[in-house]
């Protein structure tokens, strides 16, 4: 007996039948595909809005910085060590930092100064592509600064407003200077939003007289699949005598809230899997105690119960494997078009702040093998045990109750 | 009938024994103005040299200074060349900055008040707060006579209530004879020593014996320091309101 054959003709002479048992399983499919994508998405989004956006997946720093943000509290050797973190695969660029007073017309504001090197920031962090208004740093305009969303409208500037800064240099003197706003960027965190100025490292060098050394260096992996702690020890190998921390480590809370949301996430995919194994426990058993007469009959036949079995079977699997490639390529193409487009919840926030941080208000899907196959091995896996229990009782039929069933 | 004498008595008596205190207060509160009169008359133009030496740097600049009243300072830099003509004023309870390098004003905000004033060790805020002991702390003598082989008078000051000030508390010890200022001491809130004044080297200024050196130290870095040294001190002159306005600041 072939029971494939007869499996695909049952199928296709019930055609309306399976196509609403089709349609239920595909469109579950679809539907466990884009909400495995939004989920990861959220996760790598948040982790985006943390680590490629200003932190970096590693940062070192002298001894005491962090405690004691000092001028003098100095990475000497910063040259040959983002040298050498980068021979080893990383990504690497060095900060210099400074504090002072920044005015604009009448209003003023202290100011949190950040030197950039503008070669190498570009290859670890995204501060460049978040820009609200204006361009990013150019190194041929020494004095254009971008600043901070809320420091912006603390002084009341906008772009091309000149910009007074008083502070003190290294060697004890008053450090003044014009500056002219060259952009604003968008809300990154709630530090760089109120007080953040950043400007090309050699204006920061000869404004405050730090001829050499970086106050941090900000390292981000090429591979995110890689293991953190592992990375940071090699890090910790080649920067002797020097502090270095990976970011959930300076970060523990938004660290410990991404973990969270790892397994909050889960939870909801369970809860979710289980509604969608009901709509094709539904579908199958319908399918099958629909048609007990018509095993009946086959069994009158001459149709051995195991036969039956694998018939019921057969069919659901032609069933499956249809409605799943439908659920793919919809699932795909619904989550690709959001992977791009995003979701835009600005219009429910301004912006999203959680811990200081301030998280994308655009949430993209994101494509990961993992959220594409295993909607489709779920959706397999339920239609077996779905129907385990109509086959098994079609099987143990006996013939003439089950013609008289109705 | 009794209660009612009980009570007048009470009432009668009340005046009588607040009046104790009240000639302590007076007391402590002319001496006070006395040290606070030291540099500072009704009006006063003095030309200060200060040192600051910290572990990164040692740095001098010379600068002269007018006041009027409490409210009014101004100080120009002299030397060095390099910030020469930088102007300070403060007026009411505002500092401004004028910076000859960019040629522009800048009012700064309570939140730079803490911030270090000239590269020296004192803030702006201390600058802004000089001369206010008097309203923002409720002050008491609280010792006199030997101390060191000297005969000293120590007040202590305490914040007020509601004093906008940042210290726990303040520790002023003066000569008892000629109410010259010695030393003070200033507590952080958690009554933590948290720098020293030490005031010395009398010369005759304004035309009486003055101490003529002030240095600063705080207390985290005992070898870091900012000396203020005064070269002439003019007070009670003739000095106009006008030239506390910032227009005058861009004017000079």
């Amino acid at each position: 007996m072939r029971i494939l054959t007869l499996a695909s003709r049952n199928v296709r002479r019930n055609w309306h039948r399976s196509l609403v048992t089709m349609l239920a399983m595909a469109f579950a499919c679809l539907i466990m595909i884009f909400f495995a994508s939004l989920m990861e998405g959220m996760i790598q989004g948040s982790e985006r809005s943390v680590v490629s956006m200003n932190m970096g997946d590693i940062q070192i720093h002298a001894h005491g910085y962090r405690d004691d943000p000092d001028l003098y509290t100095r990475i000497d050797n910063d040259t040959a060590l983002v040298a050498a973190i980068e021979r080893e695969g990383f990504r690497a660029a060095g900060r210099i930092y400074g504090y002072g007073l920044l005015a604009a017309k009448m209003a003023s504001s202290g100011v949190h100064l950040r030197g950039i090197d503008l070669k190498q920031e570009v290859k670890v962090t995204e501060l460049h592509r978040h820009v609200g208004s204006g361009q990013w740093l150019d190194e041929s305009e020494s004095k254009g600064v971008v600043l901070g969303k809320k420091l912006a409208g603390t002084l009341g500037v906008e772009l091309g407003d000149e910009l007074v800064f008083v502070g003190q240099s290294s060697d004890g003197y008053m450090a003044n200077e014009l500056f002219r706003v060259r952009g604003v960027l968008k809300s990154v965190s709630d530090g760089i939003d109120r007080m953040g100025m950043f400007m090309p490292m050699q204006t920061l060098r000869n404004l405050l007289v730090i001829p050499e050394g970086v106050h941090e260096i900000v390292i981000i992996r090429p591979d995110r699949t890689t293991d953190l702690s592992a990375e940071t020890a090699r890090v910790e190998a080649l920067a002797e005598g020097l502090e270095v921390k990976n970011w959930k480590q300076l970060m523990p809370v938004i660290a410990r809230m991404i973990e969270t949301a790892d397994v909050q996430i889960m939870i909801m995919l369970v809860i979710f899997y289980i509604a969608v194994a009901t709509v094709v426990l539904n579908a199958m058993l319908m399918n099958v105690f629909e048609r007990i007469h018509e095993f009946g009959i086959m069994k009158a036949l001459g149709v051995s119960p195991w036969q039956l079995v694998a018939l019921v079977f057969a069919e659901t699997f032609i069933l499956t494997l249809l409605a799943s490639i439908v659920g793919l390529a919809g699932g795909w193409w619904v989550s690709d078009y959001y992977r791009i487009h995003g979701i835009d919840l600005s219009s429910m926030a301004e912006s999203i702040a959680y811990g200081g941080i301030a998280f994308d208000p655009l949430w993209y899907a994101a494509i990961t093998t993992e959220a594409l196959v295993y909607p489709v091995l779920f959706l397999f896996i339920i239609a077996a045990v779905a129907v385990i229990y109509p086959a098994v009782k079609a099987a143990m039929l006996r013939p003439v109750k089950a013609i008289y069933f109705r | 009938m009794r209660v009612l004498i009980c009570l007048l008595l009470l009432l009668s008596a009340l005046p009588a024994d607040a009046d104790e205190p009240k000639v302590i207060k007076e007391r402590t509160s002319y001496i006070l103005n006395m040290v606070d009169d030291l540099w500072r008359g009704e009006s006063s133009f003095a030309v200060v040299t200060m040192r600051v030496k910290t572990e990164h740097y040692t740095r001098t600049m010379r600068m002269e200074g007018w006041s009027k009243g409490k409210e009014k300072t101004l100080f120009r830099v002299l030397e060095p060349l390099r910030e020469k003509g930088t102007m300070t004023l403060k007026s009411e309870n505002h500092i401004y900055t004028y910076l000859p390098k960019t040629d522009r004003t800048i009012r700064l905000t309570s939140g730079m008040m803490m911030g270090s004033w000239m590269g020296s060790h004192l803030t702006n805020d201390d600058l802004v707060k000089e001369a206010r002991l008097e309203e923002d702390y409720d002050a008491l003598i609280s010792f006199e006579g030997e101390r060191d082989g000297r005969n000293i008078i120590e007040f202590t000051l305490t914040p007020k209530p509601d004093a906008p000030v940042v210290w726990g508390k303040l520790q002023l010890i003066i000569m008892a004879e000629s109410y010259t200022p010695l030393l003070e001491y200033y507590y952080d809130e958690d009554m933590e020593l948290a720098r020293t004044f030490t005031f010395s080297g009398m010369k005759m200024l304004g035309g009486m014996e003055r101490p003529a050196v002030l240095r600063v130290i705080p207390a985290d870095k005992p070898d870091e320091y900012t000396e203020f040294i005064y070269e002439q001190l003019e007070l009670d002159i003739p000095v106009s309101d006008e030239m506390f306005s910032i227009s005058s600041l861009k004017r000079r």
